[in-house]
C-alpha cells in the first residue's frame, strides 16, 4: 500500500490539519512498501531462466566436448565366470542401494549387443588390460579385443602385443590410403561414368520423345549411346581392375584380436578406421585421439546409420541450402524494404503491408513448409518435370522436395526478417542526409545508392546474418520439402552441371531430429547428437554474434554520422 | 555555352544514363518490392486454393443412356472403371453387356448354365456364390478386363482408331488411351467347377464373404444353416487348384412358424451369419467357432408396423448393414462393443445412422467400392448419394418416372450407373469431391463404424482398403491448446517476471548483457530443445515426478524465505548490496529451492501418493487427496497473499508504524510461517472433504504417467518461448518514459511501487502484445512437440499424458499424403489453421503494441 492510501485511511485523526500531516507523515518508508519478497519472486524468475539457459549450454557443451575424448578400457568378471570389456559410459545408483554401470562393449557383430548394464555387486574382478585395444570400425561399430597376432598374407608375423602393435602402426597407414583411393575410384569415376551413360541415355529418351522412335535424332543419340555404353564398359572394367587390385593388397594383412571372453577374431586392417591401446594414452595421445576424432566427424562421411563417423554431407548441406537462400532472399527482401521505405507512398496500406509483413515472422514455419511442398514441388516443380525433363518420368526430377525448393521455401520463411532488419536500417539513416544529396542535384537512385544503401548496409548485412541462422537452425519445413536421413550424393559435385539444386540433402538440424528420434539405436547415436548440436548451436551462435557485432558497428557509425 | 569559371564544362540537362538508371530503378524496386509482397501473399491464397475443394459441393452430370431391351428380373448392374461398359445380371444367371457408346448389347452369356436358386453378391457386385436346386454351389467373380493387345495384330481400320473414339472388338471395346496405346476393355467371368455339399437338397438362400485364406460361404438349406468354409489346394502333379469344403452344419434352430429366412447375409470376415425377414426381424448368429454357434441377438431394423424391408446392402469392409423399407427409411446398422453389451458375443447390433426422411419406399441401394458413399434407389425415380458416415446427402437426382430396379458406383467413384424398371440403363458423370471431409467431419462428433458413440477422432490412415479415414479436427486442436497452455503457464510469468525485474531492478551494466543472452536463446534450434526434452528431460524427469512437482512449491518457498532473510539485513547493507550481491543471492535460492525439492519427493510420494506415484496415477492405490492437494496449494496460498495483503497488511502497516526494521522484518517472516502452515492446513483440509464427497482427481487433469508428456512439453516449450516474450515486455517496460519513473519515485514511491502501480499499468499493453506474440509461437511450434510427447491424438486434460498438435500433425502425416487427396487437402487445412491462428493472434498484438508506443510517445 501506498504511503498515499495511508494518509486517507487515517481520517480519525481529530487533531489540527498541520499536526495530523506531521504525525503521518514517517521518516523511514516501512518495510513492507519495498516489496521485497515480490521483487525475489521476479529476479528468482530472471535467475531461473539464466539458470536454465546456462544448464542447457553446459549440457550440451559437456556432453558434446567430451564424447570425442578417450575413455579408459575396463575388463569386468562377472559372477558365473562371465568377462566383459569395454568403456563405461554412465553409472546410476539403484533403488536399493547398489549402484549399476552402462558398459559400452561393442563387438555388435558376435554379440549382438552394443551395451550391456553391469551390477557393481555382481562383478568379482575389475581390471585395466595394458594391451585393451579399441578399434573403431568401417562397420559393425566398435571393437574392444587384446591384440595377439598380425597376419601379413595369412602368416603370422607377430604375436607378442607390442610387436603387434608396432606392425599395426607400420601397416594401418597404407590400408587405409588404399581404403581412400578405392573410395574415391568408387565414388567419383564410377559416378562420372554413370553420370554420363545416364546422360547419354536421357539424351536417346528425349530424342524418342521429340521425335519419335526409329527418326534420325532418336538413330543418332542411339548410336551415341551405344559408343557411350561400350566405352565405359571398357573403362569400368579399368577401374575394376584398380579396386581389385587395392582391395587385393588390402587383404593381404589382418590383425588377430581376443575378446574378453576369450573369442578371437581376424580383423582386416582397411576395416579399421582408427585404433589405440586406450589403457596406455599419455594425455597427448588422448588429445591427438580427441582432435582426429573431431577432424573425422567434420570432414567425413557418416557410417552406421549416421550413429558414427562424421557429418560432413549435413554440414554442407546445411551451408549450400542456407548460401542459395540468402542468395535468393537478401536482394527481394531489399528490394521490398526499399520499395516500402523510400518509393511507396506512406499511408495507410502501407503501414499495412508493413504489419503484415511483421506479423509473417510469427507464423509457423511448419506452415510454410507446407507451402513448399505443395506449391514449389507439387505445382511448379512437377510443371518443370513435364517441360524440361521428360525423359525422366515419371521419376521425379523437380517435382519432389530438394535443395532449390528447400532454399525457396526458407527464403520465404526469412523473407520478413530481412525486410523488417533493412526498413529498420534505411529509417535510421537521417533525412537530412536524403535531403542534402537532393538538394545537390542527385536523383533519387543516386542518393539511394550513394548516401542511404552504404550507411544502411550494416544493417541489411544484420538482417541476412539473422535469416542465415534462422535458416541454419529450422528443421520442420525441411522435413517436408528435401532434407533427408541420408542423401547419396552431394548436392555439388564434379559432375556438370555442377550444382544440382534438384538433390535431395542432409541438414545438421534434420540430423539431430534423425538421430535423436528416429535411430534404432538411440543409446550409441547419443554422443553423435550432442556433438551435432553442439556444432549447431555453435554455428547459429556465432552467426548471432556476428550479428551483434555489427549491428554495434552500425550504432557506432551513426554516432559519428550524426556529429 | 559560356566556359566556367573552373574551365570545366557542364551540361545543363540532366545526362541520359542519369535519368535512365532512375527509371530503371524506380521500376526495378516497385515491380520487386511489391513483386515480393505478393509473393509472401501468395502463401495464404495457396493454401486456401488447396483447401476450397474440400468445401465445395459434388457434381453429377447425365451422360449417356441406353435400353437394355427387356430384361427378366434383373438383379444388379455394373459398371467398369473407365465407364465404358455396363452389364446386367439377371436372376437365371444371364450377365448382358452393353457398350455405352453406340448403347448397342455386345455381349450375352450365361455362365452359369443353369438357373441358380439363390445367388449372393458381394456389395460392390465383383465376387459372388451361387446356390442350386441339386444342392452343389458355385463361387467366382466378375471382373471388367483391360489389356492392351499388339496393335501389330489388329486390323488396319482398328489400327486407325484416334484418340477418345470407342470402337467394338471381339466381346468388348477397344479405346485409344492417353499415351497412345490400344486398350481393350471387356468383362470376364472366373467360375468355379459346381461343389457338391453334403446335402443334395435344394439351396434356398447363401452367403458368402471373402476372407484370406478364401471364400466363406452360408448355406440355407433343407430348413437349416450349414456354414461353409473353403480352401484353395493346387494339386502338385497337374497343377489344378481344386477348392476344398469343409461343412459345419449350424446349431440354429429354426422358428418354424417364420419359415425361411428373406434374406442371409454374413458379416465382414465372417464371424457373424445374418438372417432377416421380410418384416424386419433379424436374427445375428455368432459363428466365430461354427461349433457352438448361437443365435446372439434379434433385433427389429424395420421399426414401423407393417411396413417390410425392401432393400440392403453392406458398405465397404461388409461391417455395415444398410437396410431400405418400404417407408422409404434408410438406416445403416454396425455392430459396437459397449462395456454393458448384454449378448452372449459382447457386441450390439445398433442402428447408428439414419438417411433423409421418409419417402418412396427404397427399391436399390449401392455402396460406394472404395469409400463410405451409398446411393439409394427408389420407387419414384429419385437417387439419392448419402455419405454413410456424415449423413449428409450428397446428390439427389431425378431419374424418370420408374422405379429404379439396381444402381452401382463406378470404381472410381466418378460415375453412376442406374437400371430403371423400364429397362433403361443410365449413366451419370459424377465428382463426389470430399465428402468424408466436410464440416461436420472436421469439426463435429462423427458416429464411426465399430465406435461406441459419435466422438472426435483422427485416424488419418491404416494398412487397409476398408478403413475409413477419420478427420475429426478437435483432437489436433485439443493438443495444439494443451501444449499452448501448459508452456504458457510456465513460460509467460517467469519471461515478464524476469522482464520486471531486469527493466526495473537490475542494473545498466548488468542490463545489456544479460539481455542479449536471452535474446540469442530466441534463435536456438527448437529442434535442439526437442532432442533434450525427448532424449534428456524426460527419462529423467520420470524417475523423480514427486520431485518435480514438488519444485514447484518449493522453488518458490525458497526465494520468498530468501527475500524474508534478505530483510534481516541491516538496511545500509541491503542497499549496497541490491545490485549483483542480490542477484547472486536469489541465484543461491535455486539450488536450495531444487535440493529441498529432492529431499522432499519421495517423502511427499510416501504420504500422498500411497509411495509410487505413477501406480497412484494409474489410480491403483491410495486416494484423491493428493492430488487434489497438488492443485489447490497455489490457490490457497493466493488466497492468503490476497487475505495477508488487503486484510492483514494494512493493519500490520497501522501497528508497526513506529517499529524497527528489524522488528518488522521478523514479523513478516512470522506471517510467512503462518501463511504457508495455514495454505497447507486448508489446502488439505479442502481436498480431504473433496475426497470424502467422492471427487477424485485422477482420470481428469491427472492420470496415467505417459514418459513423453505435456508437463515435459509445458516445461520446454515455455522455454523456448521465454526469450521472445522476454524482449518484447522488456523493451515496453523500459520504454515507458524516464520522467514517470523518476516523477514516482521523486514523489517517495519505493523502486517497487513504482514498477507495480506506475510502469506495469502504462507498458500494460506492451505486455499484451508480448504475451500474444509468445502464444503465437507457442501454437505453431513444430520440432519440441513432434519429438517431446507421443503424438497421439487423444482429447485428453490429463498433463501427464501425450497428446498431438496441428502442426506436429502435418509433420507426421503430410510427407505420406498423396497429392489432393482428402488427406492431403485436410493436412493443408491444419496448415491453413495455424496460418490465420498465429497471423491473427500476431497482428492484434501488433495494433496493440502500436496503441502502447503512440501512448508512451504522447506522455
Amino acid at each position: 500500500m501506498s504511503p498515499v492510501v495511508e494518509t486517507r485511511s487515517a481520517p480519525s485523526a481529530p487533531a489540527p490539519r498541520q499536526r495530523s500531516r506531521r504525525r503521518l507523515t514517517r521518516r523511514r518508508t516501512s518495510l513492507f512498501a519495498h516489496g521485497e519478497p515480490m521483487v525475489w519472486l521476479t529476479g528468482g524468475a530472471l535467475v531461473i531462466a539464466l539458470a536454465m539457459i546456462a544448464g542447457l549450454l553446459l549440457l550440451v557443451l559437456g556432453q558434446g566436448g567430451l564424447t570425442f575424448w578417450p575413455k579408459p578400457l575396463d575388463r569386468f568378471v562377472l559372477e558365473g565366470g562371465v568377462a566383459l570389456m569395454g568403456e563405461v559410459t554412465s553409472s546410476e545408483v539403484l533403488e536399493d542401494g547398489g549402484s549399476r554401470q552402462l558398459v559400452r562393449t561393442g563387438n555388435y557383430d558376435l554379440t549382438q549387443v552394443h551395451f550391456t548394464w553391469v551390477e557393481d555387486s555382481n562383478v568379482l574382478e575389475r581390471s585395466r588390460p595394458e594391451w585393451g585395444l579399441v578399434l573403431e570400425r568401417q562397420s559393425w561399430g566398435r571393437f574392444y579385443g587384446e591384440p595377439r597376432a598380425f597376419l601379413i598374407d595369412g602368416e603370422t608375423v607377430a604375436e607378442d602385443p607390442a610387436q603387434v602393435w608396432t606392425r599395426f602402426e607400420q601397416f594401418h597407414p597404407g590400408t587405409r590410403e588404399r581404403y581412400e583411393q578405392r573410395k574415391a575410384l568408387e565414388t567419383h569415376e564410377i559416378g562420372r561414368l554413370n553420370a554420363r551413360i545416364e546422360s547419354a541415355r536421357l539424351a536417346e529418351k528425349s530424342a524418342e520423345l521429340d521425335s519419335g522412335a526409329d527418326s534420325p535424332q532418336w538413330q543418332r543419340a542411339h548410336e551415341r549411346f551405344v559408343r557411350v555404353q561400350e566405352q565405359n564398359e571398357s573403362e569400368f572394367d579399368a577401374i575394376r581392375e584398380e579396386i581389385t587390385q587395392l582391395n587385393a593388397e588390402n587383404e593381404r594383412y589382418g590383425l588377430v584380436l581376443e575378446t574378453a571372453d576369450g573369442t578371437r577374431t581376424t580383423l582386416s586392417l582397411a576395416d579399421v578406421v582408427r585404433a589405440y591401446p586406450a589403457n596406455q594414452l599419455g594425455f597427448a595421445d588422448k588429445l591427438g585421439v580427441y582432435l582426429s576424432r573431431w577432424w573425422e566427424f567434420l570432414s567425413d562421411d557418416p557410417r552406421e546409420a549416421n550413429s558414427e563417423g562424421g557429418v560432413f554431407p549435413a554440414i554442407f548441406g546445411t551451408v549450400v541450402m542456407t548460401l542459395l537462400m540468402s542468395i535468393v532472399v537478401v536482394p527481394f527482401g531489399v528490394l521490398a524494404a526499399l520499395y516500402l521505405r523510400e518509393y511507396a507512398k506512406q499511408g495507410t496500406i502501407v503501414s499495412m503491408v508493413r504489419i503484415a509483413v511483421n506479423n509473417l515472422a510469427g507464423v509457423p514455419s511448419i506452415a510454410f513448409g507446407v507451402f513448399g511442398l505443395g506449391f514449389f514441388c507439387y505445382i511448379i516443380g512437377a510443371s518443370m518435370d513435364e517441360l524440361l525433363f521428360e525423359a525422366r518420368l515419371p521419376n521425379p526430377t523437380y517435382g519432389k522436395g530438394g535443395l532449390l525448393w528447400a532454399a525457396l521455401t526458407l527464403a520465404l520463411l526469412t523473407l520478413p526478417v530481412v525486410i523488417v532488419a533493412t526498413e529498420e536500417a534505411l529509417s535510421a539513416v537521417p533525412n537530412s542526409m536524403r535531403e542534402g544529396s537532393y538538394a545537390c542535384g542527385a536523383t533519387k537512385w543516386q542518393t539511394i545508392r550513394r548516401i542511404v544503401l552504404p550507411r544502411a548496409a550494416p544493417g541489411i548485412m544484420t538482417g541476412m546474418i539473422l535469416a542465415i541462422a534462422r535458416g541454419a537452425g529450422e528443421v520442420a519445413p525441411l522435413m517436408l520439402v528435401g532434407a533427408v536421413k541420408l542423401a547419396p550424393e552431394l548436392p555439388l559435385d564434379g559432375n556438370a552441371p555442377f550444382l544440382h539444386p534438384e538433390r535431395s540433402f542432409m541438414h545438421l538440424g534434420f540430423h539431430i531430429f534423425d538421430l535423436g528420434f528416429q535411430s534404432q539405436n538411440s543409446e550409441a547415436a547419443k554422443p553423435m547428437v550432442y556433438t551435432t548440436t553442439l556444432l549447431l548451436i555453435g554455428i547459429v551462435v556465432s552467426l548471432n554474434v556476428l550479428a551483434v557485432l555489427v549491428r554495434g558497428r552500425l550504432r557506432r557509425r551513426f554516432m559519428t554520422a550524426h556529429i | 555555352m559560356k566556359p566556367r569559371a573552373t574551365g570545366t564544362r557542364r551540361p545543363r540537362k540532366t545526362r541520359f544514363s542519369v535519368t535512365f538508371s532512375e527509371g530503371a530503378s524506380r521500376a526495378l524496386i516497385t515491380v520487386g518490392g511489391i513483386g515480393t509482397i505478393a509473393a509472401v501473399a501468395l502463401i495464404f491464397v495457396f493454401l486456401l486454393w488447396v483447401v476450397v475443394p474440400l468445401f465445395t459441393a459434388p457434381t453429377v452430370e447425365a451422360a449417356e443412356r441406353l435400353s437394355a431391351g427387356s430384361l427378366e428380373a434383373p438383379r444388379a448392374v455394373l459398371i467398369d472403371e473407365y465407364q465404358l461398359l455396363a452389364s446386367t445380371l439377371d436372376a437365371d444367371g444371364t450377365l448382358r453387356t452393353f457398350d455405352f457408346a453406340s448403347g448397342e448389347k455386345i455381349g450375352e452369356r450365361k455362365p452359369l448354365e443353369q438357373r441358380p436358386s439363390a445367388v449372393s453378391l458381394s456389395p460392390e457386385g465383383r465376387d459372388f456364390a451361387a446356390g442350386f436346386e441339386d444342392g452343389s454351389v458355385r463361387i467366382g467373380r466378375f471382373g471388367y478386363r483391360s489389356y492392351f493387345p499388339p496393335e501389330a495384330e489388329l486390323a488396319p481400320e482398328l489400327r486407325a482408331i484416334e484418340d477418345g473414339v470407342v470402337v467394338r472388338y471381339e466381346d468388348g471395346v477397344l479405346q485409344r488411351v492417353q499415351d497412345g496405346a490400344l486398350r481393350f476393355q471387356g468383362i470376364d467371368v472366373e467360375l468355379s467347377d459346381p461343389l457338391s455339399m453334403r446335402k443334395s437338397t435344394p439351396i434356398e438362400r447363401i452367403a458368402h464373404t471373402a476372407r484370406d485364406d478364401g471364400m466363406v460361404l452360408c448355406v440355407w438349406t433343407d430348413g437349416g444353416l450349414i456354414f461353409v468354409e473353403t480352401e484353395e489346394r493346387t494339386n502338385f502333379l497337374t497343377g489344378e487348384v481344386v477348392l476344398d469344403l469343409s461343412e459345419t452344419e449350424l446349431a440354429y434352430e429354426p422358428d418354424p412358424s417364420r419359415g425361411t429366412p428373406d434374406y442371409l447375409l454374413l458379416v465382414g470376415r465372417g464371424d457373424n451369419v445374418l438372417l432377416l425377414w421380410e418384416d424386419g426381424r433379424l436374427e445375428r448368429v455368432d459363428v466365430r467357432d461354427p461349433e457352438s454357434a448361437s443365435v446372439v441377438e434379434v433385433v427389429d431394423v424395420v421399426p414401423a408396423d407393417g411396413e417390410v424391408v425392401t432393400a440392403l446392402s453392406f458398405l465397404i469392409g461388409k461391417s455395415t448393414l444398410v437396410v431400405g423399407d418400404s417407408t422409404g427409411a434408410v438406416r445403416s446398422w454396425f455392430r459396437i462393443k459397449p462395456e454393458a453389451a448384454g449378448t452372449p458375443d459382447g457386441t450390439v447390433f445398433v442402428p447408428a445412422h439414419r438417411f433423409g426422411s421418409t419417402g418412396s419406399a427404397v427399391t436399390a441401394l449401392a455402396p460406394s467400392p472404395r469409400s463410405r458413399l451409398i446411393s439409394v434407389g427408389r420407387e419414384d425415380g429419385t437417387v439419392q448419394i448419402y455419405q454413410a458416415t456424415t449423413e449428409a446427402l450428397l446428390v439427389e437426382l431425378e431419374v424418370g418416372p420408374d422405379a429404379i430396379r439396381a444402381l452401382s458406383m463406378s470404381p472410381k467413384e466418378d460415375g453412376l450407373c442406374v437400371l430403371t424398371a423400364a429397362d433403361e440403363v443410365m449413366r451419370w458423370d459424377m465428382d463426389p469431391r470430399h465428402p468424408e471431409a466436410d464440416l461436420t467431419a472436421l469439426f463435429a462428433p462423427v458416429w464411426y463404424e465399430g465406435y461406441e458413440q459419435p466422438a472426435h477422432v483422427w485416424q488419418s490412415e491404416s494398412g487397409t482398403d476398408e478403413f475409413e479415414p477419420k478427420l475429426g479436427f478437435l483432437p489436433l486442436i485439443y493438443g495444439t491448446l494443451k501444449a499452448t497452455l501448459y508452456s504458457m503457464l510456465f513460460g509467460a510469468p517467469l519471461a515478464l517476471f524476469a522482464a520486471l525485474y531486469t527493466s526495473e531492478f537490475l542494473s545498466r551494466r548488468l542490463r545489456t548483457p544479460i539481455k542479449s543472452i536471452i535474446e540469442m536463446m530466441a534463435s536456438l534450434p527448437s529442434v535442439v530443445l526437442g532432442f533434450l526434452a525427448a532424449l534428456v528431460i524426460a527419462p529423467v524427469a520420470q524417475t523423480v515426478v514427486p520431485a518435480t512437482l514438488v519444485s514447484f512449491v518449493t522453488l518458490p518457498l525458497a526465494l520468498l524465505l530468501g527475500a524474508y532473510l534478505w530483510q534481516l539485513l541491516p538496511q545500509r547493507l541491503s542497499i549496497r548490496w541490491s545490485g549483483w550481491q542480490r542477484l547472486c543471492c536469489m541465484g543461491l535460492a535455486l539450488p536450495v529451492g531444487v535440493l529441498s525439492a529432492l529431499a522432499l519427493g519421495p517423502w511427499v510420494e510416501g504420504l500422498l501418493f500411497a509411495g509410487n506415484i505413477e501406480l497412484w496415477l494409474d489410480g491403483q492405490r491410495g486416494n484423491g487427496v493428493g492430488g487434489w492437494l497438488i492443485l489447490l496449494l497455489p490457490l490457497c496460498a493466493l488466497l492468503w497473499t490476497l487475505f495477508g495483503g488487503r486484510a492483514l497488511g494494512p493493519w500490520m502497516r497501522r501497528r508497526s508504524a513506529n517499529w524497527s526494521r528489524h522488528q518488522c522484518a521478523v514479523l513478516d517472516i512470522a506471517k510467512f510461517g503462518v501463511g504457508i502452515a495455514a495454505s497447507i492446513g486448508v489446502a488439505l483440509l479442502v481436498s480431504s472433504l473433496l475426497d470424502g464427497a467422492g471427487y477424485d482427481p485422477r482420470g481428469s487433469y491427472v492420470g496415467t504417467y505417459v514418459q513423453r508428456n505435456a508437463l515435459i512439453v509445458g516445461f520446454v516449450m515455455g522455454f523456448a518461448i521465454i526469450p521472445i516474450i522476454y524482449t518484447l515486455a522488456e523493451d515496453a517496460l523500459s520504454s515507458v518514459p524516464e520522467h514517470l519513473r523518476l516523477a514516482s519515485l521523486g514523489a517517495g514511491a519505493t523502486p517497487w511501487q513504482t514498477a507495480v502501480r506506475v510502469i506495469v499499468p502504462t507498458a500494460m499493453s506492451g505486455l499484451f502484445s508480448a504475451v500474444m506474440i509468445g502464444l503465437g509461437r507457442a501454437v505453431g511450434e513444430t520440432m519440441i512437440v513432434l519429438m517431446a510427447t507421443g503424438n497421439t491424438p487423444v482429447m485428453d486434460m490429463n498433463i501427464f499424458n501425450g497428446f498431438r498438435t496441428l502442426s506436429a500433425n502435418i509433420a507426421v502425416e503430410l510427407p505420406e499424403a498423396v497429392q489432393n487427396s482428402t488427406h492431403y487437402r485436410a493436412l493443408f487445412l491444419a496448415a491453413l489453421v495455424l496460418f490465420a491462428m498465429t497471423f491473427t493472434l500476431n497482428t492484434l498484438a501488433e495494433l496493440v503494441r502500436l496503441r502502447f508506443r503512440k501512448r508512451a510517445v504522447q506522455l
